[in-house]
């Protein structure tokens, strides 16, 4: 009998070939995630060429066996600054996130297993602290403070813990429901204990994905703010601010200076985004 | 007169993990018009299957020979027009679990108008509502009117699964198809149900019952069909099988269900194996108490008054007896003397589990309890969904805030703060309904079991696992099961896993919550037979929250029946059985299992 | 239904009343406050506080708190210390022209993803549902300046189809529709090609969920066909969460639409705050915040606002 019914009645499973590819999903991102953490690193230490020497006569180059990604407007080494702008944007990006997320974790867990009261003030905070949209606040800070890497790290750092933080809360009210939570009070154990070793690591998986994802949203938004001259200042090259100096002169279609950063700033999102589909796929459905 | 549904020699196979799986094998019935065919088995012995291949909803790679012939016609091999022409209007079918069986976002006029318009295109707008309004008169969903203005989430159980018998209606079938309706429904609403698809029947619908509770169908069924991991065990006329069964696992299944008044449960040992585990020959062999070496090769079928079974050793009568006089029936202990739990005027407003956001309730879910439990009594709470007894149980647990006083051992709670209130909580532990919910899902049976332990303050690996694995024992499980986690295991051996949890702590008290509603029939015995022994051997008092009174009567010394969140009946199982003083408690008991009357 | 939304309108004032206060903080939480940044390295303790009294910075915190609430309830936002008007007159057309490109992105954004989102649940585990995975992952992790960036050396400069920035041609004296439309092609492309990404994934899971339900399966049994099943049934389902995923989205609608304005100088709101940013001209951008919060919380709750009339059961929450 041929069954066309596509409302299936059973969904059909697709276990060991779901297996291999999420498998390939973890695989693929951490391969990403290595091809921009080690040239940003070591690129520059492995090609050696100055990021800021002036090649004067040499600008605007397309790439070539010399300029392996051509020469900008003022005659330096595109590949060199692209080198050196990964590493501004991830010693700045890095530590944010995890900023972001230490404290997402602890305010999510204090509303959450806290008296009532704190709830409400916590969460009314938060969300109106949510309504704005993350860039428009980061700019307006960002003009208000002396740009330099600690008060960029804290500024991402404050923006970004807030969805996290409220991601947390949910999800800890309602596994602190469940029956095995309540078994474990029952047996004696106090709430922060409870929280300890029943609900971080039931909210495990949620955890590790949306932390993958932090630090995407993290490189976003520091690349965002570079792009609009309130990031990483220059002379200091960084992925945003590249893009950024090739969108001025966009008329003369200078596509090798897209591409480095465009490149970069692509693979390290999508890293960050497979990386945590990856460990949500590997950490199996909902437990 | 021709048959209603003749199934000959149907086989499903599914597709999983990339490889065919033999789900049913070889099931042939037939049901004429006016009779209802009992389909009974456990979870996963193709029962489900069998109903819906015959609709040709199964999912997709599923490969289905044999016959199917629906008053004559065939329908495997139809297009999937044909069968859509056939769904619905040659065969209704009503599903368990009507709450998620209904669109949510849909009237239900809309929605039993939709099973009627669907074969009725260009039917006036006048014609459809008035079959609407018939249809719902007919399954006494009334005003009419009104309650087709309704959604689904304002429907009671009842009423959502009356709603589904009138969609399945519409158009007139000859068949019935009903897959395990009253699962999840009260015993009085279930009856309900039961006795409106009996008057289907006697208006001469044929009627295909699929069910794993043969209690459910003892009224109605005509015919009864066993099947067992996808092959039939036993089928014959319903007096017959159910009087005088003939498999073994006919008789296993009718002695699982408790009844009121009897003396013991049997319970099957095991659960039901993995397509690629069965074993060969007779399926049921690895659990069953007669098997021997023929069991190993296919068994032959035999009849005997119309009654045929597929074994090599059908029962007669002398069997049968012998198999029942071997239940040793233990003596009541007497009633242990000395009040060990007390509640004074308990009453819970509203439920606020751990903080945040609470429904405010407009009067009190439990109101002013009070009664006291002994050492080594079980007190039985019973009553329908919303009557506050599993408020009861948590206000007993203290999880929830409540007015009034309760005693543990002279000690009350009020007023109790810290490390005492902590200690004393431990002295009453809890086994909820739904075993796979109340483990962590990430830890395993051994890591769950010794953080009780550990909780209780022993700190030593060594004597952490010795102890682990006594209580394992002491549940019927085997050590090594401590390294499996919850996914893993079945049901009935999580439920194990949890009492011995809630042993762990060394409670006097221990207030089970439904624990065996989650369960298959035969798992449920085996369960209730194990909590009766620990209780007796360790002297354990027990609150056992239940809606149905079959299992609580069967463990219970004294019953309390809650109406509303009020006691409308307390007193000793005898006499709240036997001479039940409120209509309500009547009502339950009618609609309870009963030792069926001998043949 | 009337009381709901008495309560979350009022909510939303609430919450308005609340970002306004939040605002407020933000404004005075740097240290040194707007002086050092304006004065940078000649800062001197004699002219932060000159201009401090000339902004009526050196009042008391309370005191400022209770004029700026004056202020906003007359409708004054201020004065741009760079062209020294009154904000609320610089805004006008800035603030029209944001809206008018957000709503056609949205739209067409929706559109978009309801398509898309269909095929990916009914698809799923096949083909034409990878395709549309893959499309989403892309999107997620290509940011608005960069797409527009792209979009513009593709299609302005190599193709030269359409123009690269601004809202009309400057040398136009009185542009057509035909002007706006060619200017809004590129921008909204670029903001409804990340949006969708996004709300198509939401949608296309509902869709999935939906079709591995209960009532799917009872629908099929009464010989409903698939694509009445998918369009009675499932759709209605399935909407819900979108439109409250809709209202959840707009801060990060705005995060990228901010981005995408400076990519293609589109004069909306984000241009005017980015370049006013730049130029450390406070009030502007203190109130642009403002504007875009208080169009936030108003979104959020239109979105209550339908999602209510969506679902039967809202009203008993």
């Amino acid at each position: 009998m041929n069954s066309q019914t596509a409302p299936a009645t059973i969904r059909g499973p697709s276990a060991n070939l779901g297996r291999y590819f999420r498998n390939r999903t973890l695989v693929t991102g951490i391969a990403l995630a290595l091809f921009v953490l080690l040239p940003s690193f070591l690129g520059g230490l492995i090609y050696g060429r100055d990021p800021y020497e002036l090649h004067l006569g040499q600008q605007l180059l397309a790439p070539s066996g010399e300029f392996p990604l051509g020469t900008d407007s003022l005659g330096r080494d595109v590949l060199a600054l692209v080198f050196d702008g990964g590493r501004a944007t991830l010693i700045v990006a890095l530590p944010a996130a995890a900023l972001a997320f230490v404290v997402g974790l602890l305010y999510g867990l204090a509303s959450a297993i806290g008296p009532a009261w704190l709830d409400r003030v916590l969460m009314r905070t938060l969300d109106t602290f949510l309504a704005l949209p993350s860039l428009v606040v980061l700019i307006f800070f960002a003009s208000m403070i002396t740009l330099t890497n600690t008060t960029l790290i804290m500024l991402i750092g404050f923006i970004s813990w807030a969805s996290l933080a409220r991601l947390v809360r949910n999800e800890a009210i309602a596994q602190r429901g469940r029956d095995f939570v309540l078994a474990a009070e029952q047996l004696g154990g106090g709430r922060w204990y409870v929280a300890r070793v029943h609900l971080i690591r039931v909210m495990a998986p949620i955890l590790a994905v949306n932390g993958t994802f932090l630090i995407g949203d993290s490189i976003f938004a520091l690349s965002a703010l570079s792009f609009l001259g309130l990031g990483v200042q220059p002379p200091q090259a960084s992925w945003g601010s590249l893009l950024d100096s090739a969108l001025d002169i966009i008329a003369l279609d200078p596509w090798w200076l897209l591409l480095g950063p465009g490149v970069m700033i692509f693979a390290a999102l999508l890293a960050s985004s497979l990386i945590g589909q990856g460990l949500n796929a590997r950490f199996g459905a909902r437990s | 007169m021709s048959a209603a549904l003749e199934l000959d020699r149907l086989s499903v196979a599914l597709r999983r993990s990339g490889r065919d799986m033999s789900v049913l094998d070889e099931l042939s019935l037939t049901i004429a018009p006016g009779e209802m065919q009992a389909l009974v088995g456990e979870s996963g012995s193709g029962k489900s299957i069998a109903a819906l291949s015959i609709l040709g909803l199964l999912p997709r790679g599923a490969k289905v020979t044999g016959s199917i012939r629906l008053a004559g016609k065939e329908l495997v091999g139809l297009s999937e027009n044909g069968l859509r022409d056939m769904r619905g209007r040659d065969v209704g079918m009503i599903f368990q679990n009507p709450l998620s069986a209904l669109n949510p976002s849909r009237t239900i006029g809309a929605q039993i108008a939709e099973a009627y318009t669907v074969h009725h295109r260009s039917a006036p707008k006048a014609e459809v509502a008035a079959r609407v309004h018939e249809l719902m008169t007919r399954v006494r969903l009334e005003p009419a009117a009104e309650r087709a203005r309704q959604y689904p989430h304002e429907f009671s159980g009842g009423m959502r699964q009356r709603a589904m018998i009138a969609m399945a209606l519409a158009n007139g079938p000859k068949l019935l198809i009903a897959d395990e309706p009253t699962t999840g429904l009260d015993p009085v609403v279930a009856g309900e149900v039961m006795d409106l698809i009996g008057e289907l029947k006697r208006a001469g619908m044929a009627i295909l019952f699929v069910t794993h509770d043969l209690s459910v169908v003892e009224r109605h069924a005509d015919r009864i069909h066993v099947l067992y991991a996808g092959k039939s065990a036993e089928w014959g006329p319903a007096r017959t099988v159910l009087a005088a069964p003939r498999h073994p696992y006919t008789e296993a299944l009718l002695n699982s269900v408790p009844r009121l008044g009897a003396e013991r449960l049997r319970g099957i040992q095991g659960n039901l194996p993995e397509p690629e585990q069965r074993p060969s020959g007779c399926r049921f062999r690895t659990r069953c108490r007669l098997a021997y070496e023929d069991c190993a090769k296919v068994p032959p079928a035999t009849t005997f008054q119309d009654d045929t079974a597929l074994c090599w050793l059908p029962l007669d009568d002398a069997a049968r007896a012998t198999i029942q006089a071997e239940e040793v029936v233990a003596a009541h202990p007497p009633l242990a003397k000395g009040q060990l739990l007390t509640l004074d005027h308990v009453a819970v407003r509203y439920e606020r589990p751990f903080g945040s956001f609470a429904k405010r309730a407009e009067r009190d879910q439990l109101a002013e309890i009070s009664f006291s439990v002994g050492r080594g009594e079980c007190m039985g709470v019973v009553g329908s969904s919303g009557s506050g007894k599993s408020t009861l149980g948590r206000a007993i647990l203290q999880m929830v805030q409540y007015r009034g006083d309760i005693t543990l051992d002279g000690v009350s709670f009020t007023g109790l703060r810290g490390e005492a209130r902590s200690a004393a909580r431990r002295r009453i532990q809890v086994v909820f309904q739904d075993p796979k919910e109340s483990l962590n899902p990430r830890l395993t049976v051994g890591q769950s079991i010794g953080e009780a332990l550990r909780l209780g303050g022993l700190r030593d690996w060594g004597a952490i696992r010795e102890r682990t694995a006594e209580l394992l024992g002491s549940v019927s499980l085997p050590a090594a099961i401590a390294e499996a986690i919850p996914s893993g295991i079945s049901g009935g051996q999580a439920q194990r896993v949890a009492i011995a949890r809630a042993l762990a702590a060394d409670p006097e008290v221990i207030v089970l919550d439904e624990p065996t509603a989650s369960l298959d029939v035969s798992t449920q015995a085996t369960l209730l037979n194990l909590l009766k022994d620990l209780g007796r051997a360790k002297g354990l008092s027990y609150i056992l929250i239940s809606h149905d009174l079959a299992v609580v009567s069967y463990l219970a010394d004294r019953i309390m029946v809650l109406q509303d969140g009020r006691a409308v009946e307390f007193g000793t199982s005898q006499s709240v059985l036997h001479s039940p003083s409120t209509d309500y408690t009547r009502r339950l008991v009618g609609a309870a299992a009963h030792v069926p009357a001998a043949v | 239904m009337l009381r709901t939304l008495f309560t979350r309108g009022s909510a939303s004032f609430l919450s308005i009343a609340l970002l306004i206060t939040m605002v407020f903080i933000m404004a005075h939480l740097p240290p040194g406050g707007p002086a050092f940044s304006i004065l940078g390295v000649k800062a001197t303790p004699a002219s932060v506080a000159a201009i401090n009294s000339r902004l009526g910075l050196s009042i008391p915190l309370w005191q400022q708190y209770l004029i700026w609430w004056g202020h906003l309830l007359t409708g004054n936002l201020g004065n741009s210390y760079l062209l020294n008007r009154p904000v609320a007159q610089i805004l006008g057309s800035y603030f029209v022209n944001t809206i008018a490109f957000y709503t056609i992105s949205i739209l067409v954004s929706v559109a978009a993803s309801i398509g898309l989102g269909l095929v990916q649940g009914v698809y799923y585990g096949r083909w034409p549902a990878r395709v549309i995975d893959f499309y989403q992952l892309a999107f997620y992790a290509l940011p608005g300046f960069l797409v527009g960036t792209v979009l513009i050396m593709f299609f302005s400069v190599r193709l030269g189809w359409l123009p690269a920035s601004g809202i009309v041609d400057v040398r136009d004296i009185s542009p057509g529709i035909g002007s706006f439309a060619a200017h809004l092609v590129l921008p909204v492309t670029t903001v409804a090609l990340l949006t969708t990404a996004s709300l198509s994934r939401y949608f296309g899971e509902a869709v999935h969920e939906e079709l591995g339900k209960e009532y799917v399966r009872t629908a099929a049994a009464k010989g409903v066909s698939f694509s009445a099943i998918l369009f009675k049934h499932v759709l209605r389902n399935a909407l819900r969460p979108l439109i409250t995923i809709l209202g959840l989205s707009f801060p990060y609608i705005f995060t990228g639409g901010v981005t995408v304005e400076t990519v293609f100088d589109y004069p909306g709101l984000g241009w005017l705050m980015w370049r006013s940013a730049l130029e450390r001209d406070y009030p502007v951008v203190i109130a642009i915040v403002l504007i875009i919060g208080v169009l936030t919380v108003l979104g959020n709750f239109l979105a209550d606002v339908v999602n209510g009339l969506l679902d039967p059961r809202a009203s008993y929450e």
